[in-house]
């Protein structure tokens, strides 16, 4: 247990740059990796012994993730939303503008390629291990990966010549 | 030869065996057109890369480190909503009284009552029911309809597992509370009522309507919610029934 904590440790800014390819500003995706956390601790039994602690717990975060969408686009409903324009404000005081463009091209994006995206370009995983931790088929994540790449490429190739 | 842009992106991601990776790149050295794609697959692969790299050199919050350590803690950032950390548990209809009073009575409605503007509910039978005013307004009202000035908002009507209707509303003028309430036999229950956030408490002015339910209200709606909330129509026909189940 005390192993599991130390690699939780050192996986935590990897955990975090995951989250924060998802949730939509800091705070959101903090919370997001506290929950993943508190859910691979209280789970970690049930880890099969030959899984690598990161897809493990990249699939923890992913289905906390799916757990808060669901929630949220409940409440979003229920009351005006006046969220939109706060977040875009608080993500442009603290981010850096590159990081700040990439990420606005990424929420246009479906919530399936979005997982995508963070998980084999921005955290490097194989096909293999994303699609294990997405619990879909490679050929699904290909498509996926496909179709989110054509949508980044026409979003951010404008930009990239300025950048 | 030809390749399809499936084959090009897995070439960039590096997931390509050795026979179709030398073919791939023996024909992007003879097709300068097919190495721009392949260079524009990486190149987007190296920027979104790149963009997010500063964040693994950010200092971890005290809090991530006390959590990936077990330490109990309870605190999140202000003003972000809360998640579910636990596995929810399922509430059957039977429960919901021992729920609405440890919700309600014990821990948000006690303090409440002792409010200037008085408590919007009544108690019968050891159960939270609506006053008048806020019983016809869950009766009658749509939601989204109120004039910004109404004293009750109604937020969204959605049925319970237990097939019962339920819905959940603001009360502008009780000091800004919002809550939660069932339609169960011919009342309308109260199961959680908390104080409204994103509301200024300095008096007077426009009260701008809740962003977000007070956690408590939000907690009680994904225990109790069985699908999707009801949309205007199906929000018709359930007050054109009576909110029966």
């Amino acid at each position: 247990m005390d192993e599991l904590r130390a690699e939780l440790v050192a996986l935590l800014p990897r955990l975090r740059r995951f989250a924060r390819a998802l949730a939509r500003n800091a705070a959101d995706a903090d919370d997001l990796v506290q929950v993943a956390l508190e859910r691979a601790l209280a789970h970690a039994a049930q880890r099969r012994p030959d899984s690598q602690l990161a897809a493990w717990v990249f699939g923890i975060l992913r289905n906390a993730w799916i757990d808060e969408q669901r929630a949220r686009g409940r409440r979003a409903r229920l009351f005006v939303p006046a969220e939109s324009g706060a977040e875009i404000a608080d993500a442009a005081g603290t981010a850096a503008p590159e990081l700040l463009a990439v990420q606005q091209a990424l929420a246009r994006l479906p919530e399936e390629q979005r997982l995508a995206v963070a998980l084999v370009l921005i955290e490097g995983l194989s096909y293999k291990e994303a699609a294990h931790v997405m619990e879909v088929p490679i050929g699904t994540l290909t498509s996926r990966l496909a179709r989110a790449r054509e949508t980044l490429q026409s979003l951010l190739g404008a930009t990239e010549a300025n950048g | 030869m030809s390749f399809s842009e499936e084959t090009l992106i897995a070439y960039a991601d590096d997931e390509l065996d050795a026979a179709t990776r030398a073919a791939v790149e023996a024909a992007a050295a003879a097709d300068p057109l097919l190495a721009q794609r392949i260079a524009q697959q990486r190149a987007l692969r190296a920027r979104l890369r790149a963009a997010f790299e500063p964040v693994l050199a950010e200092p971890v919050p005290e809090r991530l480190l006390a959590a990936a350590r077990g330490a109990p803690t309870r605190e999140r950032a202000d003003n972000v909503i809360e998640f579910q950390a636990r596995p929810r548990p399922r509430w059957s209809w039977s429960q919901w009284g021992a729920l609405a009073a440890s919700l309600v009575l014990g821990v948000f409605l006690g303090p409440l009552l002792l409010r200037p503007a008085g408590a919007p509910v009544d108690t019968r039978g050891g159960r939270m029911l609506a006053n008048v005013a806020l019983s016809r307004a869950l009766s009658e009202q749509l939601a989204g309809t109120a004039a910004s000035a109404a004293p009750i908002e109604i937020g969204v009507s959605f049925r319970a597992r237990s097939g019962a209707y339920c819905r959940t509303f603001v009360l502008r003028e009780a000091g800004s509370l919002a809550g939660l309430a069932c339609r169960e036999r011919s009342a309308w229950q109260v199961l959680a009522l908390a104080p409204a956030e994103g509301t200024s408490s300095a008096g007077g002015g426009y009260r701008q309507a809740a962003s977000a339910l007070p956690p408590p209200v939000a907690r009680a709606l994904d225990e109790l919610i069985a699908g999707e909330p009801l949309d205007g129509a199906a929000e018709a026909a359930a007050r054109a029934h009576g909110w029966k189940p």
